[in-house]
């Protein structure tokens, strides 16, 4: 039942494209995923210091609204999801909550090295140090903090992916759920 | 008042050990028993506001080092009132009465350092979530065998294409 939901969806994103997809049905792919490729809205996680390079980000600068970005007030209308900085126990709960508020089809954004693998902080008692051990991340920016330009450069290559296809986070998600669940409850003693 | 009249005047408490770090910075050593006196002395001298209360893990000398910085309005110094506590049975009195502000501070020392503050209702945990370990500040937790056995234990979910 799963694998059948998950194939509508997967063919409907353009995940699997085979010979006999209907013409129209692909076109129509096409268009949805121009669509949401090009009003990305997001809800930024200002756990560390990335928080501070989406401010230039946003103003008249570097202007992430020609791409048609922009700050949303909830996660329940947002499509992207920005992880700034390193994210440790407590805050990886609220992470998760949020990320699973979120409607399909959502897409995370890992800044800096923290979340790659706890950067400075490796050695932290509570910094969790590879976020995609508890979540499935789409794009990685690297850099302590990355500067607007590579930022900027991540969302062309997310709105690339999202056009081919190729960012499935969310489709990994739910695949691996069981997966994703065992991690995350490992390192919880409680959830709230 | 000049600093030298600061440090002449606290050096009158008995028992203390007082010295001018730098320009508006002192630093004065009081036995632990007479740490509160020594606390109502300075603040009657002008030290009004409790800045931050630190803690030190001196674990070759098997002690606690607290040291309550405070700071003087009207003569802009700052002075750090340093006393040890036994680390095997770490427990001081709370400086609450003289500080309503020192409850926080002592609940996060009760929390990284594991002092119990007598007097102190609200020594609850803090910061910390889920915390099961020994106080994660003091130099005999192993902070990287700790990450090694918690987070790095976990297995990557998927292997990436």
């Amino acid at each position: 039942m799963v694998d059948e939901k998950e194939k509508i969806v997967s063919e409907d994103m353009g995940v699997q494209v085979d010979k006999k997809e209907d013409i129209e049905m692909r076109s129509f792919g096409t268009i949805k995923r121009w669509a949401t490729k090009r009003s990305l809205w997001m809800v930024h996680y200002c756990t560390g210091c990335g928080g501070i390079e989406l401010a230039p980000l946003m103003t008249s600068r570097y202007d992430m609204e020609r791409f048609g970005m922009h700050p949303m007030v909830t996660p329940r209308q947002s499509d992207l999801l920005l992880i700034t900085g390193y994210v440790n126990i407590k805050t990886l709960k609220r992470i998760i909550r949020t990320y699973e508020q979120m409607p399909d089809p959502k897409y995370v954004v890992a800044f800096g090295s923290c979340p790659i693998n706890g950067g400075p902080y490796w050695d932290s008692h509570v910094t969790i140090n590879h976020l995609d051990k508890y979540l499935p991340v789409d794009i990685y920016i690297a850099g302590c903090m990355p500067r607007p330009q590579s930022i900027v450069k991540a969302f062309d290559d997310l709105m690339d992916m999202i056009q081919e296809g190729k960012a499935d986070g969310y489709l990994r998600y739910k695949k691996y759920y069981d997966k994703y669940k065992a991690n995350q409850e490992k390192i919880f003693r409680k959830w709230w | 008042m000049s600093e030298q009249d600061f440090v002449e005047r606290m050096a009158k408490f008995p028992g203390s050990e007082v010295k001018l770090l730098r320009k508006g910075q002192i630093a004065m050593k009081v036995p632990a028993d007479k740490g509160h006196e020594a606390a109502e002395y300075l603040k009657k001298m002008g030290f009004t506001h409790l800045v931050a209360i630190e803690y030190v893990d001196w674990i070759k000398d098997n002690e606690f080092e607290l040291v309550y910085n405070l700071f003087s309005y009207s003569s802009k110094m700052r002075v750090f009132l340093k006393v040890r506590i036994s680390r095997d049975n770490p427990e001081y009195i709370t400086f609450m009465d003289l500080w309503p502000v020192a409850m926080t501070h002592e609940r996060e020392a009760h929390e990284m350092m594991g002092i119990k503050f007598k007097g102190n209702p609200n020594l609850t945990p803090f910061i910390l979530e889920d915390w099961k370990e020994i106080p994660p500040m003091r130099k005999d937790f192993d902070s990287r065998k700790f990450v090694k056995e918690k987070y790095d234990s976990i297995p990557f979910v998927e292997d990436e294409p």
